[in-house]
């Protein structure tokens, strides 16, 4: 039933030049309440992408949450704190333990563990102190951030930035119907 | 550029050659990637792996410093092939005996020793470019940027003219110049030995125009280079005063110590800029200039296309556009200089350069763009050079270029054993001036900067990934973070020259090309010592880098 499966954002390796315009855009759409108003530059929250540009030796492009059906992460989180919504696997950020469980579980490395942030400041752990060589200080609290295809946004905002058009949506059931048909163009073709 | 950017979609091959679009210019990068989705053959000239290599068919990677050993090696596959196109050679072209000379020991193999390119991937390479119907050159900093430049630039000049590809559509030779309107500053006289449009400073006849529409003598004599000042301040003390608009030569010029000292014992330094930097540390007097989007004017791009660009924001704070400082300090020297707009220097200027004198604001309006040369206005520009296949020598012949190779001028040895480049990364711009006060790309890529060294290499120094490690020359040594990766070949180390605390320029040589005066950022010997106190690394570099910010005043 591909009528059901969650989509997830991908990228062609053969198109990206490394610009990170996708990261950037998936920070300024994430943090609309962190002061990213009228430009990014003048930002006071530190820049938490959720998808991340990686280079080797033969390859450059994002990677990001492939929203699987058996999620690991979700399987492994031990407070219930990822969730299957509306075709997608998306984080409580304000559940989020910062256990490192779904880190670790996630086969993409698509999920980093971040400091959070509420209007531009760091938010503060209710209870736990840092010790430090000034006595007990405050300790920043850090929660798991990954893709959620951009929820409160519309459609995934990497997609529509990438200047180079190589990030694509997949609607897996549209993808299988594409690729039916195209399986069928190239059969009459071979036969005629 | 001979040809333009848009036709770099439509080539049959390209050869990119130390050109990392996709770092310096990621918008041309785009044409390259769109050229190989149209089925153009790439061939990529370059020590270490960028992602025109990573989609290149073929991959030369040469050792640094090598280059005309390589151009010399492929004119003599095209040679020796007979590969180059006679008829084209035999009626646009002279020197071919003298060239078959020069280039007639530069064998694939024995190019291989010096380059270390397999010869028979030169053989290749040559074959590819020679058979292809549109080929086109693509070069960059990796060229120009070394003690033998020219003849590497004139070289590759060659391979276009022994195979033809000038004077039509999608071929050519593009030097794909670096920053935004470097170009244009060179087309408005912001060279030695050149009025606006080219015009020679020795032309009598040229400088009597000058003369006549300024009101002013002007001199005949070539002036200095950049580069040449320091030895200009410190040993002859012959230059007493620096005006510096919208330029870090602290940060961006090599043998960043020596620049200091320059400017410390000049008698007046004036830095006219939009932010803060280092130059403007040791400035007598600051004036503070809009920035690109509070003012208008226009821009050259790398293909030689006129553009204009027009105010977005009012200035805030106490800055005026360059062009009234400039006309209220010529005033006040006793020259009344008095414009109401760009729009009135810029016919002014075009009045005066026949190569730019239909690009009215109007045609520009009208046409979005114009290239030059456009002698009129109902000229619409020349996409292309040279056609018809006449050269701008005096018989129009085009000549053919060749020279030995020469090493740079420092060597490895075994202080310092490690060769280090300097190159451009995509977040920041030039010396960050702009960008390191953007917060978003600040963070991106942040203080103290990074040095690429190879996987083989930092196992053998006993170096971890992102780890600061310490990078020496004969000249300095400065702190930066490791980035160790497979794209960088053993024995070479690379660094972007725009950090303030990992700042490069501390480490390069000031050896320079003979004739243009280009420093060797390309090449300079180094070696890299790991740090066995991290914490202690860590909170220095905070510490220089807060110092940093708070002597400029900068809160971002």
């Amino acid at each position: 039933m591909s009528g059901t499966l969650n989509s997830f954002v991908v990228a062609n390796p053969n198109q990206c030049i490394g610009c990170k315009v996708c990261e950037i855009v998936c920070f300024a759409v994430h943090n609309k309440n962190n002061q990213v108003a009228m430009s990014v530059g003048t930002i006071a929250a530190p820049v938490i992408p959720r998808l991340y540009l990686v280079r080797g030796e033969t390859f450059t492009m994002p990677i990001q949450c492939r929203h699987c059906e058996d999620a690991p992460c979700a399987n492994s989180c031990r407070i219930g704190a990822i969730k299957q919504e509306d075709k997608r696997i998306v984080i409580d950020e304000n559940d989020c333990i910062g256990c490192k469980t779904c880190l670790l579980a996630c086969p993409f490395g698509a999920i980093d563990l971040l400091p959070q942030f509420k209007d531009g400041e760091a938010v503060i752990q209710a209870n736990l102190k840092e010790e430090s060589e000034f006595g007990l200080e405050e300790k920043v609290k850090t929660i798991a951030y990954k893709c959620d295809l951009c929820q409160d946004h519309g459609e995934p905002a990497c997609v529509t930035a990438c200047p180079q058009q190589a990030l694509t949506l997949v609607i897996p059931a549209e993808e299988k119907k594409r690729r039916n048909r195209q399986a069928a163009v190239n059969l009459l073709s071979a036969l005629n | 550029m001979s040809n333009s950017i848009p036709e770099i979609e439509n080539a049959d091959l390209l050869l990119i050659f130390g050109y990392n679009g996709a770092d310096s210019h990621p918008i041309v990068a785009r044409r390259i990637i769109k050229a190989k989705e149209k089925g153009a053959k790439i061939i990529v000239v370059d020590p270490r792996i960028t992602e025109s290599v990573r989609i290149a068919d073929l991959w030369l990677p040469l050792k640094g410093g090598t280059n005309m050993a390589l151009v010399n090696a492929c004119g003599n596959v095209l040679i020796n092939e007979a590969l180059y196109h006679k008829e084209y050679v035999g009626k646009y072209v002279e020197g071919l005996e003298d060239y078959k000379t020069a280039v007639a020991k530069y064998t694939p193999e024995y190019a291989e020793a010096i380059t270390g390119v397999k010869a028979d991937d030169i053989r290749k390479a040559m074959r590819d470019y020679a058979g292809a119907k549109n080929a086109m050159i693509l070069y960059g900093m990796g060229v120009c940027q070394f003690s033998q430049a020219v003849d590497v630039v004139r070289g590759l000049a060659s391979l276009v003219l022994l195979t033809g590809n000038l004077g039509r559509a999608n071929v050519g030779i593009g030097p794909v110049r670096g920053q935004n309107n470097v170009q244009g500053t060179c087309d408005m006289g912001t060279l030695p030995d050149v009025f606006p449009g080219y015009q020679a400073v020795t032309d009598a006849k040229a400088r009597r125009k000058f003369e006549k529409a300024w009101g002013v003598k002007l001199s005949g004599r070539i002036g200095y280079k950049l580069t040449e000042i320091p030895h200009l301040v410190l040993q002859e003390d012959k230059v007493k005063a620096y005006y510096i608009m919208g330029e870090d030569p602290v940060q961006s010029d090599p043998n960043a110590g020596e620049v200091r000292e320059v400017l410390d014992k000049m008698e007046l330094v004036i830095v006219q800029d939009i932010f803060m930097n280092k130059t403007a540390l040791h400035a007598d007097v600051i004036l503070p200039a809009t920035s690109w989007g509070e003012h208008e004017g226009v821009y050259s791009s790398a293909d030689r296309g006129f553009q204009r660009f027009k105010k977005a924001v009012e200035p805030k704070g106490d800055c005026k556009p360059d062009w009234q400082i400039i006309c209220e300090i010529a005033t006040a020297m006793g020259y009344e200089m008095k414009y109401e707009d760009t729009e009135e220097i810029w016919d002014e200027m075009r009045g005066l350069c026949p190569s730019f004198a239909g690009a009215s604001y109007k045609r520009l309006d009208e046409l979005g763009s114009i290239q030059w040369p456009c002698p009129t206005e109902e000229h619409t520009g020349t996409p292309y050079l040279y056609e018809g296949n006449k050269f701008s020598t005096p018989n129009g012949k085009g000549q053919l270029f060749a020279c030995d190779w020469r090493p740079p001028l420092e060597r490895v040895d075994e202080e310092f054993p490690l060769s280090l480049s300097t190159v451009r990364e995509v977040g920041h711009y030039s010396v960050r001036t702009m960008t390191g006060n953007c917060r978003a790309l600040q963070q991106l890529a942040d203080e103290p900067g990074y040095v690429q060294l190879s996987v083989e290499d930092a196992e053998e120094l006993h170096i971890r990934d992102q780890e600061l490690i310490s990078i020496s020359s004969r000249r300095g040594s400065v702190m930066a973070r490791a980035l160790v990766t497979e794209r960088v070949k053993k024995g070479a180390t690379y660094m972007t020259y725009q950090w303030w605390i990992g700042a490069c320029n501390e480490l390069t040589s000031d050896h320079v090309d003979p004739i243009t005066k280009t420093p060797e950022f390309k090449y300079c010997a180094v070696k890299v010592e790991r740090i066995k106190d991290q914490a202690g690394a860590e909170q220095h570099v905070r510490d220089e880098y807060a110092k940093l910010r708070k002597q400029m005043g900068v809160n971002v």
